[in-house]
């Protein structure tokens, strides 16, 4: 299970304690050891850290550090890797680098460990966008949905799924391939059935895409009103520093202005848009148009409405929108029913963002750790392709359709999956066959 | 070029083989057996029929032979999509061996010697010839070896009786297994068993399911429709309550659960003992009674395959419904013989240490008559196209079930039995009964396997077939002509003139009416082709798109003798596996479980390194 060797430097370059490199690969051991000039009086035990002094090509001395060697197939590529723990800073892990290249070693391109692990079996590839999407997770929500997927949620779900379609196409080419045995023809009820609970399991996949895409990628939340509503103050109430300018000046804020932000754990992305008014202000105008562009892919829009004024027309069709959330502003001023704040004095700000991660993300708190979610375009692809050739499959596998167009069409769906997971074989499709039926005369 | 064995596969690469031009020699131990069917007495079935289309499209005796001896006749699965309609036969066994053996005499290219080999002789790395038992030589440029179950068969009765026997009442033949063992190749044992055979005229037919064939006549040959001879009933019955009690108290006593054996056998033709024991609740199993020929009352019980000891088989066969009194006129019995794992051979059925070497049917750990048959036309013309100097020929797998059949053996690999099913070919519905001629004739008639009236008759086919699908897409149909037809198939009327191909789409509306009522009509059985390609239009041009990408994936040769040790990027699984298919083609190498496409990735790269690909020498 060795392949070439590749190496690089898995820390961030620039100042640091340290900078951690790897080599892994056909010969990473051997090469490992000369670098440390280690005379093998005997091999070095894998999983030990091992203090020694690090070479260049020409036998100089650059520095000092851990080593750690994991022997094939018991690593995170499933070959012979060996981690370098050297001093951080650009010079220490370039001299490294440059040993290492200089007795075979090239450069690994990116992702190329990772790519390994997936080659070898030691993950899959969902599992590996897991990896990636753990690296850049900012928040506790997304850290969990990587770690749930990178554990395999979502793969064991997937693979079920396909368990489940190699099932139907076993029955359908029983169906084919045996048609005069003791058990008799398959019950095209049945298969009905069984194609129905699987549309419906992928359905309840596909549902959580958007929550997962959500999970992943931080809410849109777009803060709107009338001019001087309160927006600015809110967006800066929310995010706990001056980002956005405030002044009593109507239309102060011209351009929307995004900011990250980490509510409970969960990602937001806060905008805080123009005013909404006719104005004749060119660059108000278009504001206010990138404005309505925000509302229109917002997940949750804000409407600031200041201390029980009345709702204008756009408002009041702002505030039907089911995924709009009416805020009463500047409740320091008058009292009315919650959610109500006051920016000035913080008042209901706790409730409110309470409120905002409940009707965000309420929904991953109770799909819990039962359901994964789809966290990519890909996955939601792969399993719409499967679901609508499921769909066509439904009415040949029932009374009356043709076995033959019914597996053609399940045998889509499964390739549709595999490309998500794995590959088909048709031995596996006999074996249920055989397990289930008393086939032969 | 020397075929030894005259059974299914050997008879059809000598009639291949004499087709392609080359002076062929059929020798086998005893010359009245040439197409015996050792086994159940039917031709075709599931996939299976299609292979004898297939075969028979190519210049094969198997369809011909049917054609004059079967005695009742089935279209199978004819209330499924007509993709996976599949012709069967029930044949008098002394009727097709005489048609074999008359189809293989009306080609003049066929010599028939009766003997037993001994050995191969051999010259450097080259088949040079056989020499028989009884010290006769014969040269030869290329040998077929269809030895079927006879390589050091073991026959089992009980745990007690053990016969040598390669079928009952036939010697094994050890030598010629020695002098291959010495060639190195991988030797298996694999066991089947047959079920034990009856006197009819101790049966209580009267009581029984009567199964008639269809009343529609079907010629399974594409050149010829002799009258069939006289049309004879099977009968259905079931096990029993006691039957079921019998094997269980004495399965012990079986060759197969008492240990005798140890070869793998085919799950798909389980024994009497397999099916109780695996599925000890079923209440009872179906027995299928068919004739053994026209000319005597003797029948095959087909379901009760079994290798317990002979008492038991009779108390076994009285505990069938209808079957109180039966007469046992045969026992059944178990059969473990030697096979060599198929990946040892190329797409040729050529063993690759060997030239000129080629194995087909049994011996490659198949099972059935007519995948003995599928690789026998392809070993016949591979060695005689070695013999005479000539391009090889590779059946593709979007192409036939031969194909799927060849490709799945020498890519894969077998570890039980193999036999074709339609489920193992990807292109389930280009890969039809009615499409086989279409299919193969090109082939046919590039390599001269035609005479000149078998041509003509090919060709007048199929431009008759392409007519109709024309004349369905130039002809329109006015509402006043359809309506009928289509109110009688419950389908929507039409309100302006339709194109027939159009019409004929929806299901249940028949393109031959269709065309009669638009004033063009055509002989029902010249518009069956087209018939089923208008209605699976789309779904055939999908297969087509997979076929296309399947094809590029062919045309990446990989060279002979790729040293898959110095893939550094390949899992270890992969190039073992790699090292031991030694596939032709990356299309190959993807189909070798274990391959993944990482590991195809790594081979590409490999083999761009190492510089363009080159051409395959053969």
């Amino acid at each position: 299970m060795l392949s070439d060797l590749i190496c690089a430097t898995a820390t961030p370059s620039g100042r640091a304690a340290v900078a951690l490199v790897r080599l892994s690969g056909r010969g990473a051991v051997s090469v490992a050891l000369r670098v440390l000039h280690w005379i093998p009086e005997r091999e070095p035990e894998p999983r030990r850290a091992y203090l020694a002094v690090f070479h260049e090509a020409d036998g100089t001395p650059f520095d000092r550090g851990l080593v750690t060697f994991y022997l094939a197939p018991a690593s995170y590529t499933g070959e012979d890797l060996v981690e370098f723990a050297c001093h951080g800073g650009l010079l220490t892990s370039s001299q490294l680098l440059a040993a290492l290249t200089a007795l075979g070693a090239r450069p690994a391109l990116p992702g190329e460990f990772t790519r390994r692990a997936v080659t070898h079996g030691k993950i899959d590839l969902i599992q590996a966008e897991a990896i990636g999407d753990l690296v850049d997770a900012t928040t506790r929500a997304q850290g969990r949905a990587a770690i749930r997927q990178l554990h395999g949620g979502l793969s064991r779900r997937l693979a079920d799924l396909r368990e489940t379609l190699i099932d139907l196409l076993a029955l359908l080419a029983y169906d084919i391939d045996f048609p005069e045995e003791d058990d008799g023809p398959v019950d095209r009820t049945a298969l009905g059935a069984a194609i129905g609970r699987t549309t419906a399991a992928i359905d309840g996949l596909l549902e959580t895409a958007s929550l997962g895409e959500r999970v992943r990628r931080g809410a849109l939340v777009v803060i709107a009103g009338r001019p001087n509503a309160g927006k600015s103050s809110l967006f800066n109430a929310l995010l706990g520093i001056e980002r956005a300018l405030v002044t009593e000046i109507e239309g102060t804020t011209r351009d929307t202005i995004e900011a990250d932000l980490d509510l409970d754990g969960y990602a937001v992305r806060l905008a805080d848009t123009a005013g909404l008014r006719s104005s004749e202000d060119r660059i108000e105008r278009l504001g206010i148009e990138v404005s309505r562009r925000y509302l229109g892919a917002a997940d949750l829009i804000l409407l600031c409405v200041e201390g029980g004024a009345d709702l204008t027309d756009e408002e009041q069709s702002l505030a039907a929108r089911s995924n709009t959330l009416r805020v009463n502003t500047k409740v320091d001023l008058c009292s009315l029913p919650s959610p109500g704040v006051s920016a000035l004095t913080g008042a209901g700000l706790g409730d409110l963002k309470r409120l905002l991660v409940d009707r965000l993300y309420g929904d991953v708190e109770l799909l819990g750790d039962t359901t994964p979610l789809l966290t990519r375009e890909r996955h939601q692809q792969g399993l719409a392709a499967a679901l609508a050739a499921l769909r066509d499959a439904a009415p040949e596998a029932g009374q009356g359709g043709d076995a033959v167009l019914a597996a053609h069409h399940v045998r889509r769906a499964v390739t549709a999956l595999d490309e998500l997971l794995g590959r088909v074989d048709v031995e596996e499709v006999f074996g249920r066959i055989f397990e289930r039926f008393c086939v032969g005369k | 070029m020397i075929v030894i064995g005259g059974g299914h596969a050997g008879t059809e690469a000598a009639a291949l083989s004499a087709r392609s031009g080359a002076k062929t020699l059929l020798l086998t131990q005893n010359l009245e057996t040439i197409g015996q069917m050792s086994c159940n007495p039917a031709i075709g079935g599931i996939a299976k029929g299609t292979v004898v289309r297939e075969v028979d499209a190519l210049g094969g005796v198997m369809g011909r032979a049917t054609d004059r001896a079967m005695i009742q006749f089935r279209m199978l699965n004819r209330s499924k999509g007509p993709a996976v309609w599949s012709p069967r036969a029930q044949c008098d066994r002394g009727l097709y061996r005489r048609a074999v053996r008359t189809e293989l005499e009306a080609l003049p290219n066929v010599q028939f010697r009766q003997g037993t080999v001994a050995r191969l002789r051999l010259r450097g790395d080259r088949v040079a010839g056989v020499v028989t038992t009884d010290g006769r030589e014969f040269a030869a440029r290329a040998v077929v070896l269809t030895a079927g179950t006879f390589l050091r068969g073991r026959i089992f009765i009980g745990v007690d009786t053990v016969i040598p026997g390669g079928r009952a009442g036939e010697s094994p033949v050890e030598e010629i297994a020695q002098d291959i063992d010495a060639l190195g190749l991988t030797r298996e044992r694999f066991k089947t068993g047959t079920p034990p055979r009856i006197d009819g005229r101790t049966v209580d037919l009267g009581r029984l399911q009567r199964q008639d064939g269809d009343s529609e006549p079907y010629w399974f040959s594409h050149f010829a429709e002799p009258v069939h001879p006289a049309q004879l009933p099977c009968y259905l019955t079931h096990t029993s309550d006691a039957l079921r009690e019998i094997v269980a108290a004495h399965v012990r006593e079986s060759a197969m659960y008492g240990g005798a054996i140890g070869g793998r056998g085919p799950r798909y033709c389980p024994s009497i003992e397999d099916k109780i024991v695996r599925f000890p609740t079923a209440s009872r199993h179906q027995i299928f009674l068919e004739p053994e020929g026209l000319e005597t009352r003797e029948m095959y019980v087909n379901g009760l395959s079994t290798s317990l000891p002979v008492d038991v088989q009779l108390r076994l066969l009285r505990a069938v419904v209808g079957m109180e009194r039966a007469e046992m006129t045969r026992p059944g019995y178990a059969i473990e013989y030697d096979y060599f794992q198929p990946t040892q051979l190329d797409r040729t059925l050529s063993v690759r240490q060997v030239k000129g070497l080629y194995f087909a049917g049994q011996i490659n750990g198949t099972t059935g008559y007519e995948e003995a048959a599928g690789q026998g036309v392809v070993a016949g013309l591979n060695a005689a196209a070695w013999a005479l100097e000539r391009a090889p020929i590779v059946f593709d797998r979007s192409m036939s079930y031969i194909g799927v059949l060849v490709d799945d053996l020498v890519t894969r690999g077998v570890d039980e039995p193999y036999r074709l099913f339609t489920s193992r070919s990807e292109f389930r519905l280009l890969l039809r009964q009615d499409s086989a001629l279409r299919r193969m004739a090109p082939t046919a008639i590039t390599m001269g396997l035609y005479g000149p009236a078998e041509k003509s008759r090919a060709t007048g086919r199929l431009e008759a077939e392409q007519e109709v699908m024309n004349l369905a897409s130039a002809t329109t149909i006015r509402p006043d002509q359809a309506n009928d037809l289509l109110g009688r198939a419950g389908e929507t009327s039409i309100l302006t003139p339709m194109r027939v191909a159009e019409l004929a789409k929806r299901p249940n509306v028949d393109l031959a009416d269709l065309l009669a009522n638009a004033g063009v009509p055509r002989d029902y059985d010249t518009t069956r082709w087209a018939a089923i390609e208008i209605r699976y239009a789309g779904y055939l041009d999908r297969e087509r798109g997979m076929a296309a990408r399947l094809a590029e994936m062919e045309a990446f040769p990989i060279p002979a003798g790729t040293r898959y040790e110095t893939f550094l990027a390949l899992s270890t699984e992969a190039r073992e596996k790699l090292t031991k298919v030694q596939p032709a083609t990356l299309g190959q190498a993807a189909r070798i479980p274990g391959v993944s496409p990482n590991d195809l990735h790594g081979i590409v790269l490999e083999l761009q390194r190492a510089g363009p690909p080159m051409h395959r020498s053969t």
